[in-house]
């Protein structure tokens, strides 16, 4: 199978699954081999290695857009017809430009930027860094500079998380609860208890006896100076919202073999199923590869004498170990992929699977991001 | 010298898939076996540990999972709530407070709180002492999410002091900060892999812990150790360009040999980076060849950690 019709009729694919499974990879993976189609690529890219940006030419990890240098194809002999560019997320500064875009008054602006609980909530607010993802992704999708997006997903301890963080940040920006404290804290000015009504002077004053009084103060006013965001933000957030649910948008869930991974990647489906989100493939990466035949210490010793490997004496039956110790970890992927494939099995409407074998090597170049980019695409 | 099994609090921290449950599980039998009372705190992830430790599910209750060792998923709505109540001491002045709604999407909202409830109750965990006046547990082991929210984690205590007034939760959290960068009490385990990137992310999180957090990481544990077969000119001839033929039996021999052989180079290039760049004392775990799959092979893990 190849993930290469989804690369032909989308415009944006999003990479998803649990931390370190290989969502960069398969996202630059797949990147390159678009371009190699011919498409003008972008990559949006959370957390590249940095050998796999150097060989790329990024140099300096910078969130400015960077198109590979076409000489870089040359030299690794790859025949790149289209373009492909990378860009970095910066979470802090995609939620100051939304800041800057939708602040009332320049005074608003600084008052929230200067805010000193700011910089914690524009980093680790549940969910920012999903939201600034797919708030970002949008606004390259509307400026129409690129044939294909690829979006590389935040590492979200749990995937699903980034379906739900426009919903999440806008709720939390923007519900009833703030709401409530805003108005109780313009009632009451400072916080004068008589004034409220009776529960919420008591949940006020218990809150209040955990975190200091002046916190819940602190905290009131920022929340008042966001809320002057909110109209501009939270139909911003409903159309990001929207926009990931258009056709031309694919879902790609990045799985191993690891048992606790195929299980995120089986909930996440569901979780897109039930929200009527296309589920269009899986990719396995990193499987490990039964020998392709059976093998033993004379063929070995044959081979290597042929070859004059020079190895000692009982070179040969490590050779052969090597080979069993390989068949082993093909036999224990093949075991914890059994639930998945029985899983897809029974989906109506079932994605595309491709398997990536496990190189011995990282990827962290072009010869073998194309190595992975022809496994996944060819 | 303090050793990773005097200890009282440690997190197992790392990159997504690398071993940290694995670990963690292990790290509890090896202190169970020299006799200490150790609770594991999962972070509301989806467990392993009942799987491990061939324990029924595990929830947030702590239960019994091997012969002195205890184990929780730690649910943060709930730890919360706990918390809660035993400093407002009152139930209906807690119920009051937990069971309000908007108290509680205010609670969802508020970045890092849901993260020190957890990191509170483990802290919790290993000072309370019990009725008799004994701490119930001579050694607490967190679970700690993967790298990025590992370190977000724990971050919130020293937000915490730096932007809370001073109150409860800024004297509990000043404690627990206390004790977290207190050497003799508190370590850090790294979990990684031998290979380049997972070191590469190591010594970045060493360094943001060392360096930006002021704590102490008492360990770095290099899972999936491959048990090297071939000699370094060994390697070197395996390793020689050539084209690889794998439809004979021979031929797949050698392909294998020179793949291993590129793994095993990968390795050693890995592990003389670690050794290089950090100090910290280095345990070495092997690869299991059929998966790490329940007490048989944590317990042999265990054995290495001692
Ligand atoms: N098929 C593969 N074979 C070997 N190594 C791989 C493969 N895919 C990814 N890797 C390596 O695994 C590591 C994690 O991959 P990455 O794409 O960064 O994961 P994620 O973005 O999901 O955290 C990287 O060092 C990468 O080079
Ligand atoms: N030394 C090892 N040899 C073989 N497999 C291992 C080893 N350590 C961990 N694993 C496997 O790797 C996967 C991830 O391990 P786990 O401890 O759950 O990692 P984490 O908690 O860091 O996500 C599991 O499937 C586990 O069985
Ligand atoms: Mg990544
Ligand atoms: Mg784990």
């Amino acid at each position: 199978m190849s993930l290469a019709p989804l690369l032909e009729s989308r415009r944006v694919v999003l990479c998803v699954g649990s931390g370190g499974v290989g969502k960069t990879t398969t996202a630059a993976a797949l990147g390159l081999a678009a371009a190699m189609q011919g498409k003008r690529v972008l990559c949006l890219t959370i957390d590249p290695a940095k050998r796999l940006a150097n060989s790329l030419g990024l140099e300096a990890m910078t969130s400015e857009a960077q198109v590979v240098d076409p000489a870089r194809f040359a030299e690794a002999g790859l025949a790149v017809g289209g373009s492909l560019t990378v860009m970095m997320l910066d979470t802090k500064r995609t939620f100051d430009e939304l800041v800057r875009t939708y602040a009332s008054s320049p005074e608003a602006r600084d008052r929230i930027l200067g805010n000193k609980l700011y910089q914690y909530v524009s980093t680790s607010l549940a969910g920012t860094h999903e939201y600034m993802a797919m708030e970002k992704l949008h606004a390259v999708k509307r400026e129409g500079k690129y044939d294909l997006i690829l979006l590389d997903t935040p590492p979200t301890a749990n995937a699903l998380d980034f379906l739900d963080a426009p919903e999440r940040l806008v709720s939390a920006l923007d519900s009833a609860a703030m709401r409530w404290f805003i108005e109780v804290f313009q009632e009451s000015g400072s916080l004068s208890f008589n004034l409220l009504a009776k529960t919420a002077a008591v949940v006020l004053k218990g809150i209040g006896k955990l975190t200091g009084g002046g916190f819940l103060q602190q905290v009131a006013e920022f929340v008042t100076q966001l809320n002057d965001l909110f109209g501009g933000f939270k139909e911003r957030a409903a159309e990001v919202a929207r926009s990931l649910r258009a056709p031309d948008v694919a879902f790609v869930l990045v799985t191993s073999p690891a048992p606790m991974a195929i299980q995120e990647v089986l909930f996440f489906a569901e979780r897109l199923r039930e929200q009527g989100m296309p589920q269009d493939a899986v990719v396995v990466n990193r499987v490990n590869q039964p020998p392709r035949s059976p093998t033993d210490a004379l063929a070995a010793r044959e081979e290597a004498a042929r070859l004059a490997l020079g190895l000692d004496d009982d070179g040969p039956d490590r050779l052969v170990q090597a080979s069993h110790d390989e068949g082993k970890l093909a036999e224990l992927d093949r075991r914890n992929l059994a639930p998945l494939a029985a899983a897809l099995g029974e989906l109506s409407a079932r994605p595309l699977r491709v398997d990536v074998p496990a190189l011995p090597y990282d990827v962290h170049d072009l010869a073998s991001l194309a190595e992975v980019a022809r496994h996944l695409a060819s | 010298m303090t050793t990773l099994l005097d200890r009282r609090f440690h997190f197992v921290t790392g990159k997504g898939g690398v071993g940290k449950t694995t670990i963690t599980s292990a790290l509890a039998l090896s202190l169970a076996a020299r006799d200490k009372r150790v609770l594991i705190c999962g972070c509301n992830a989806k467990e392993r540990f009942s799987a491990l430790f061939e324990a029924p599910p595990l929830g947030h209750d702590v239960t019994l999972v091997a012969e002195n060792v205890w184990a929780t998923n730690i649910d943060p709505g709930r730890a919360m709530e706990e918390y809660g109540q035993m400093i407002l001491k009152s139930r209906t002045v807690s119920r009051a407070v937990f069971d309000n709604r908007y108290v509680r999407s205010f609670f969802r909202a508020t970045p890092g709180l849901y993260e020190w409830a957890m990191l509170g109750k483990a802290w919790f965990h290993a000072v309370e002492p019990s009725p008799d006046g004994t701490p119930p547990f001579d050694a607490v082991i967190v679970d700690a999410p993967a790298t990025g929210h590992g370190l977000d984690m724990l971050r919130v205590p020293k937000v915490i002091v730096d932007v809370v007034p001073p109150g409860i939760l800024r004297r509990d959290a000043e404690r627990a900060w206390e004790m977290f960068r207190d050497e003799r009490q508190t370590g850090v385990v790294i979990v990684t892999l031998p290979e380049d990137m997972p070191v590469n992310e190591t010594l970045e999180l060493s360094e943001a812990m060392t360096g930006e957090l002021g704590l102490h990481v008492s360990n770095v544990v290099v899972n999936g150790m491959i048990p090297p077969l071939f000699s370094a000119p060994e390697r070197a001839s395996l390793l020689a360009p050539r084209a690889l033929d794998e439809r004979t039996r021979g031929g797949v021999a050698v392909a294998a040999g020179a793949r291993r052989a590129l793994r095993e180079t990968i390795q050693a290039e890995a592990l003389a980076k670690l050794g290089k760049h950090l100090s910290s004392p280095k345990v070495y775990v092997p690869l299991y060849f059929g998966g790490v799959n329940g007490l048989a092979e944590v317990r042999e893990i265990a054995r290495r950690l001692s």
